[in-house]
């Protein structure tokens, strides 16, 4: 099969740079770091108390993967906002135009470059994961779908990015917008959530006697919990409670956000919000070929 | 080869392009010229399928290519004002990425940038990276790089821009080697005297519109054709002056050392009627020539909007 020529490009330039090698070794130091720390806490915890939690091993996986999780929503962004404008500032993106070479390819020769730099990140990680295993309680299994869930959120994050990188002709407000619009669909959507609880919360204390015990927790967010389907973080969050032992999906979001009642989204939550996240990733990729097709672009933002 | 049909290109409120036609003949090489703004950029963007036209059609060899990018874009090398290269490719990756760009690759897509490399002598910069190379060799790479898929035409924008003069001989002579091979192509420069000595036909664009074109002899021809009419008499000049006053074509006289300027509107028979009766006057004619136009001189004149302005405001005043 024919390789796409911009990712051969991008992979033969970034195998040369300096940056490819210092974004795995902060990664991997970090993520050490997280690792060791962690199983020094848990020795030091056995030593003092003479009891063993191997549930405390469970959490070095959880911990780790969480913090490889953040790690990688917050490089993606970084990898892909400069990727097109970065071709409009050197001004190759017009000679690529010119070619034959049909806008979709240009996009999808830079997605798949940044999901191989995303891949090798993941792949060199894995041994400090796999230190879980020396303790048992994580299967391969559990490895695959985590692996799945790191390549959704991948493909959200990156073609954000250059969504906004085809959009944007320059390289700094790209990445500032794709920051800015991950946090709004990360932390936005928990915020609504919150403001729609604390409403509910105190519209159910007034309405009711507030000297009924507990009856403000039976407040929920209402409607406004769907809105964390396109949040890869609530995604992620559902997955690894459930791998943790807590195989409770309406359990986990319903600790946050009050008791909603139990449906088929709340039942299939992972696998929904996997599936319009990849949605809200292809309509971004849609947008970025648009942006930059010749005969389809309107005038560029400065 | 290449043909322009009434193209227009609206952004706004602004008319980029307001009808233009052009036609390039195949082998020929084609001088753009224009002021600044008056749509050289939007026709080449449109040209090389950058830019799409509102209304208008581009014939290759007969054949519509206004709907059809891909036949354009195999039909069309280009090559920008900027050079646009990587950084951390080398000069050989660089031409391979490009010939993939356009589906060659393997032996095929080597052979080719090699001949490619040897015809714009950079064969022995094969493995330097591209950032380290002189802006001269950057832009023989760029024109390599334009020519990698075979194209028809081959359009130049400002390509002389930034060079030093033997870069620039250099890289007319590549041109011309270029043309003798076949090679039909569009160079937009504003470079006149380069233009004037490289093309055998030129454009002229103003306001959108073709405002004159034709092969460049032609259109020298012409504008020569309405220069003064120098003679240089040695020795008595009332004689040759008394004969020219005599003369209907003769507008103007103007005489400075042993030169007499005459503003002739004769055609060349009357301008050999007119040396012969000096001759046979005795005057001693030393030299009889039009004045040699350039097309500096003519550029100046065609989009000098100033004058013309100057010109309907004199023609509107009341009482005139």
């Amino acid at each position: 099969m024919k390789m796409n020529p911009v990712y051969k490009r991008e992979i033969t330039v970034s195998s040369r740079s300096f940056r490819l090698a210092l974004i795995l070794v902060l990664f991997n130091c970090i993520l050490a770091l997280v690792v060791l720390l962690n199983m020094y806490s848990v020795v030091e915890q056995v030593k003092m108390t003479a009891e063993i939690q191997y549930s405390s091993f469970i959490n070095i996986y959880a911990f780790v993967a969480v913090v490889e999780f953040v790690m990688l929503m917050f490089i993606m962004p970084a990898l892909t906002a400069a990727s097109v404008s970065g071709e409009r500032e050197r001004q190759t993106l017009d000679l690529l135009l010119t070619t034959t070479l049909k806008p979709w390819e240009i996009i999808w020769g830079k997605l798949m470059a940044s999901f191989g730099t995303m891949f090798l990140m993941v792949m060199s990680s894995f041994p400090l994961i796999f230190v879980s295993f020396v303790y048992g309680g994580v299967t391969a299994y559990d490895i695959f779908i985590l692996l799945l869930c790191y390549l959704s959120v991948a493909l959200l994050c990156g073609s954000m990015g250059i969504c906004f990188s085809s959009i944007f002709k320059r390289s700094t407000i790209a990445t500032v917008v794709s920051y800015g619009v991950l946090v709004m669909i990360a932390a936005g959507t928990y915020a609504v959530n919150m403001f729609a609880l604390s409403i509910a919360r105190l519209n159910v204390v007034n309405t009711y006697a507030s000297s009924v015990s507990g009856i403000a927790d039976q407040a929920n967010s209402g409607p406004f919990l769907y809105l964390l389907l396109l949040n890869p973080v609530a995604t992620f969050y559902v997955m690894i409670n459930s791998q943790a032992g807590d195989n409770q999906v309406l359990k986990s979001l319903n600790s946050w956000f009050g008791p909603h009642p139990q449906n088929g989204i709340m039942k299939h939550w992972v696998v929904l919000s996997i599936f319009i996240q990849l949605l809200l990733a292809a309509i971004f990729l849609f947008t970025a070929v648009r942006a930059i097709s010749p005969t389809k672009r309107k005038r560029m933002n400065k | 080869m290449l043909e322009i049909k009434n193209l227009w290109k609206k952004f706004g409120k602004f008319h980029a392009l307001n009808g233009l036609d052009i036609m390039i003949p195949q082998g020929s090489l084609y001088g753009f010229v224009g002021p600044n703004g008056a749509g050289k950029t939007t026709t080449i963007k449109i040209m090389t399928g950058l830019l799409s036209a509102d209304s208008g059609q581009v014939l290759i060899n007969g054949r519509d290519v206004t709907g059809g990018l891909e036949d354009l874009k195999l039909s069309i090398g280009y090559v920008p004002d900027f050079f646009g290269v990587y950084d951390n490719l080398k000069v050989n990756e660089y031409m391979e990425f490009f010939a993939s760009c356009y589906g060659l690759d393997g032996l095929k897509a080597r052979n080719r940038y090699m001949t490619l490399l040897e015809q714009v002598g950079l064969e022995d910069k094969c493995n330097f990276y591209v950032d380290s190379l002189s802006r001269g060799m950057k832009q023989r790479l760029c024109l390599a790089r334009a020519l990698i898929h075979d194209p028809l035409l081959l359009v130049l924008d400002e390509p002389a821009s930034g060079l030093d003069p033997r870069t620039r001989f250099e890289f007319k002579e590549i041109l011309k080697d270029l043309k003798e091979q076949g090679k039909t192509i569009f160079i937009s420069s504003h470079v006149l005297s380069e233009l004037s000595e490289l093309c055998t036909d030129i454009g002229i664009i103003d306001q959108g519109k073709m405002v004159l074109g034709g092969s460049i002899e032609e259109i020298l021809h012409r504008v020569n054709a309405t220069n003064p009419l120098i003679i240089a008499i040695l020795g008595e000049k009332e004689r040759a002056l008394t004969i020219l006053k005599s003369q209907p074509c003769v507008q103007t006289i103007a005489v400075k050392d042993q030169d007499i300027r005459v503003n002739f509107i004769g055609d060349e028979q009357d301008e050999a009627l007119l040396l012969q009766q000096l001759v046979d006057a005795d005057v001693m004619v030393r030299g009889f020539y039009r004045e040699q136009g350039s097309l500096e001189t003519l550029f100046m004149q065609i989009t000098d909007h100033d004058k013309e302005k100057a010109v309907l405001v004199h023609e509107n005043e009341p009482g005139l």
